[in-house]
């Protein structure tokens, strides 16, 4: 891999620091002003840091220079010189990021400096979710916040819900050392990408703990089966990488990818060939495939008898039909992982199902039949955590509405609930007590009772355990910029509260990690203080580790079923599959302009996103692109226009999920619909997450003309519009 | 043209669309490094919504035998670029190093260059651009913000090229190849961008422009591009 020179990297001072525009260097460049190049002299330093836009902890750099700061104070225009932020790139000696990033991680600066962040602890004035509040100070918040906690614990500590977002870092062991020390149980997760199916189906299958990693890179075929890898699934960045290194990365050898999705993904886009599975039979695809391996002579001789015999008594034909496939389709795809000789099968659920653990578990297992596990280019298991207290962690999925029926308290750390699952909001409107810690007021937070905002992730130090690595690792952020506003980190507002309460809490800085890092291994430097400088300075601590492939299949072969769905097909004639979208995630990108006019992938859309469908539905109703459509469900109505995309499955319809934000900011609020607010509330049994695939929709055409705004939109696409 | 290298370079992309996936990285990074005005839900929908680097889309097919190519469209950089001899006061002209370029201080907002473009990157500043406080925080100082009435386009990151350019005058050497990474070529998650000198025949972005699955993007015209597109494989 080819890794930048890192000489731009200098170290990193703890605190703001002041770059200057008169170095040595800005001394020599004297005026060469050629008109088309305005280079200015500035002084440029790079800092390394870590991505916490989404949990795949990217190791970044960021690009800081003096700028000028412009407020108001009192009735005078002030104007300060500042280190800014200008620009963030993927970290060069980072494992996962490997020197790149994508749209997410390059606008996180705009959450920096977005003009709408909270800028100071904010206390509710108006009614649960009307998102109205008055400025408090920080002492006389931190009393509420503390009376609040106490009087959740003395009534029942288990009744406090905290949810956090799905990271294993500092902060996730910070919450979960201040829930420990109030008799509360673990923080968890909104249940939106968090990958929570992924994980339980790599224990169960095999006994694995954290995400396996795919060696795609080295495989000549792969096969993924509901993981949108380039999409929003996991860790976009690395498995970008990887994908690329397959295609063109290994002269004279160009490996195949097959993907399977009910939509047309970013994923299905690259592939070479895409299997339109309905909706739910992925688990049938999966079976279906594992049992022409067993029976075609394509498996491994020395599989586990339980698990072939599981394949073998597979009832192919019903299979065929939930997958919705043609029968020859499958046997080509058995065909080519057998004969292929470094084949892989990514599993993943995009979009959860209620099926879908069940689904990810027979993908998983069809590696076992390819004999996979821990050769190259197949799937390893993940590296073991650097450091185990952030590992052990993280917090989970659980059934979100249940466990807020019973709130006493709800705390929210970058959680977002009422997008998540629109139901929550009646559940948050009757809650005794909410405190959040957001950096905006978003649809959540404007139930807060108080908000006591958190740095921009960008002014805070942290130190993030990646989701999928091939080192073992430990990425650092360190503040180099002074918070602009009057926030405090949030691991530091459990503590100042725990202090309060008459708890002691002890909070990791980065440097404190490293040193743990320090302690816990043999390495060259001397000494623990030395480590963590050099950690510092280069974002983290990533070494080669050894890893025993050995899985322990001990499971059995779920059985072949349909997936449930709200709604009857008489009624509602359509499966509706919202879908987190590359640009906003889970929805908690929305509030960034970048993103919010980053043409969408699928639509080219810009500032909102369609309903898609397919052109035969399509022409049914009478829809052309930007008609608006109202979509029913059984749990709700919305309304959108409608993109008629040619590559959706007839009788599937799709929509990203990002717009319809009730509040986030200038950007965000109140611009579309969410397609959430119409899903099914239906659960995976086993793990609590939500399944937001499993809804079926009617459409109805609404008379007027919305404006869907393409980027690349009429004159690119002939063949769609001649049709 | 630089003192320490013999001939002047030619700067030029290679674009592998078996690796490119569409994820759009290379549009967020063209906006964070160039100051793009921020476009509005209004603004858009008027058409002037601003992205040097767009993905266009290709469908072909019908389902369920469907693909779609994803193609990143930028500048090309054109040899024989139709922009440039209509412009009545040389605000975009073709430098020394190939590069197609704009004078902003020179554009008098005619548009006869985006006109004339066949592959529509010329984005014309109806407005002053606005970014609210403290956004502009944000600014590339390195990149001019270009006002009203003025026409901008992909200048391959010409901010960048000339830091390297003067990085490497000042340790007395020629740039290395891969020295110089607009800011789309250095986010490409999928390495699907090259960005070199196509005057050296050894640099990645000259092979990759001599490969077989090498085209250029509507060449017919006669526009000459510097932008060289390697098709997918099978």
């Amino acid at each position: 891999m080819e890794r930048r020179s890192f000489f731009k990297i200098i170290g990193t001072a703890s605190g703001g620091m002041l770059t200057g525009a008169c170095g040595n260097k800005a001394r020599q460049i004297i005026p060469l002003l050629v008109p088309e190049r305005e280079i200015i002299t500035g002084a440029e330093e790079w800092h390394p840091s870590v991505c916490r836009e989404c949990g795949a902890g990217c190791g970044t750099i960021v690009r800081v220079m003096e700028a000028e700061r412009k407020t108001r104070q009192g009735n005078e225009n002030v104007r300060e010189r500042i280190a800014a932020i200008k620009k963030i790139e993927g970290n060069p000696l980072d494992p996962v990021s490997g020197g790149r990033l994508c749209a997410r991680g390059q606008a996180a600066v705009q959450a920096l400096y977005h003009p709408d962040r909270i800028r100071g602890p904010l206390k509710r004035v108006g009614a649960r979710g009307e998102g109205r509040f008055e400025p408090v100070t920080w002492d006389s918040a931190l009393e509420i916040a503390a009376s609040a906690v106490k009087k959740a614990v003395d009534k029942d500590p288990a009744r406090i819900v905290f949810l956090t977002r799905p990271e294993a870092s500092n902060r996730s062991a910070a919450v979960a050392s201040f829930l420990r020390a109030l008799g509360a149980p673990p923080a968890s997760t909104t249940g939106l990408c968090d990958f929570e199916i992924e994980r339980q189906a790599a224990e169960v299958v095999f006994g694995w703990r954290g995400l396996p990693v795919y060696e795609i890179q080295d495989a000549d075929y792969v096969l993924s089966l509901g993981a949108d890898f380039l999409g929003g699934w996991v860790s976009p960045v690395f498995y970008a990488r990887r994908f690329g290194h397959m295609r063109r990365g290994r002269p004279g050898r160009r490996g195949q990818l097959t993907h399977a999705e009910s939509r047309f993904s970013i994923t299905g886009s690259s592939a070479d060939r895409w299997l339109p599975v309905r909706p739910g039979g992925e688990l049938a695809l999966a079976l279906a495939v594992g049992y022409v391996l067993v029976t075609g002579n394509l498996a491994l001789a020395n599989v586990a008898a339980g698990l072939r015999n599981g394949f073998a008594s597979v009832d192919f034909e019903r299979a065929v039909k939930i997958s919705g496939l043609p029968a020859e389709q499958l046997r080509q795809v058995a065909r080519d992982l057998g004969r292929s000789e470094s084949p892989v099968v990514m599993a993943g659920a995009s979009v959860v199902q209620s099926n879908s653990l069940d689904a990810v578990i027979a993908a998983s297992a069809l590696n076992l039949l390819l004999g996979r596990i821990g050769s190259k280019g197949g799937v390893i298991p993940p590296v073991e955590a650097s450091i185990a207290e952030f590992a052990d962690s993280r917090a989970h999925t659980v059934n979100l509405l249940r466990r807020l029926e019973s709130a006493e308290l709800v705390m929210l750390d970058s959680a977002n609930p009422v997008y998540a699952q629109p139901a929550s909001a009646k559940l948050l409107a009757r809650a005794p007590a909410i405190v959040s810690f957001s950096a905006f007021i978003d649809d959540s937070s404007a139930y807060a009772d108080l908000i006591l905002p958190d740095h921009a992730s960008l002014e805070s130090a942290a130190v993030v355990v990646p989701d999928v690595t091939p080192d073992r690792a430990l990425t650092g952020a360190q503040p180099f910029v002074h918070p602009l506003y009057d926030t405090r980190a949030t691991e530091q507002v459990l503590a100042e509260l725990s202090k309060i309460l008459g708890r002691a809490l002890k909070i990791d800085t980065p440097e404190d990690a490293f040193r743990k890092l320090f302690a816990g291994n043999k390495s060259d430097w001397s000494d623990a203080g030395e480590f963590a400088k050099y950690c510092n300075r280069q974002g983290g601590w990533w070494t080669e580790s050894s890893r025993s492939a050995h899985a322990s299949p001990r499971f059995e072969l779920p059985q072949l079923r349909e997936a449930e769905f709200q709604g009857g097909a008489a009624e509602f004639p359509l499966n509706f599959v919202p879908y987190p979208a590359l640009q906003f995630g889970d929805g908690s990108g929305a509030h960034l302009p970048w993103l919010q006019e980053l043409p969408d992938p699928a639509s080219s859309a810009m500032w909102g996103l369609p309903v898609e469908i397919d052109p035969k539905t399509a022409s049914r109703i009478g829809l052309k692109n930007g008609q608006m459509v109202r979509m029913i469900s059984p749990s709700g109505q919305i309304e959108a226009p409608a993109y008629v995309h040619p590559a959706a499955i007839p009788g599937v319809v799709s929509m990203a999920i990002g717009q319809g934000h009730t509040h986030y900011g200038r950007y965000a609020s109140e611009q579309g619909a969410n397609p959430l607010t119409i899903a099914a509330p239906l659960t995976d049994p086993q793990t609590g997450a939500f399944a937001f695939g499993a809804t079926r929709v009617r459409i109805e055409k609404l008379s007027q003309q919305d404006r869907l705004v393409q980027f690349s939109a009429v004159d690119r696409e002939p063949e769609l519009h001649r049709r | 043209m630089d003192q320490q290298d013999t001939k002047p370079h030619r700067w030029g992309m290679a674009i592998d669309l078996d690796r490119c996936t569409g994820c759009e990285a290379c549009v967020a990074a063209c906006h964070a490094e160039n100051n793009l005005p921020l476009s509005t839900p209004d603004s858009a929908a008027k058409g002037r919504a601003f992205h040097w680097i767009r993905i266009d889309r290709y469908y072909e097919g019908a389902f369920p035998d469907i693909k779609v190519k994803f193609m990143p469209v930028l500048c090309q950089q054109c040899d024989e670029a139709p922009c440039e001899p209509v412009c009545p006061v040389y605000a975009t002209y073709h430098n020394a190093e190939g590069l197609n370029v704009q004078v902003y201080n020179r554009c008098v907002g005619t548009r006869y260059c985006a006109n004339n473009c066949p592959y529509s990157v010329r984005f014309f500043n109806w407005f002053e651009p606005v970014w609210p406080e403290p956004l502009t925080l944000q600014l590339n100082p390195d990149v001019f913000v270009r006002p009203v009435g003025v026409m901008e386009k992909c200048t391959f990151c010409s901010q960048r090229i000339k830091r390297a350019e003067l990085e490497a005058k000042q340790e007395s050497r020629s740039l290395r190849d891969g020295e110089v990474q607009p800011a789309c070529v250095q986010s490409c998650p999928a390495e699907a961008m090259v960005f070199g000198d196509l005057n050296d025949p050894a640099s990645r972005v000259s092979r990759l422009a001599q490969s077989g699955r090498a085209t250029r993007f509507m060449e017919d015209l006669g526009t000459q591009p510097k932008v060289f597109y390697l098709k997918r494989g099978e």
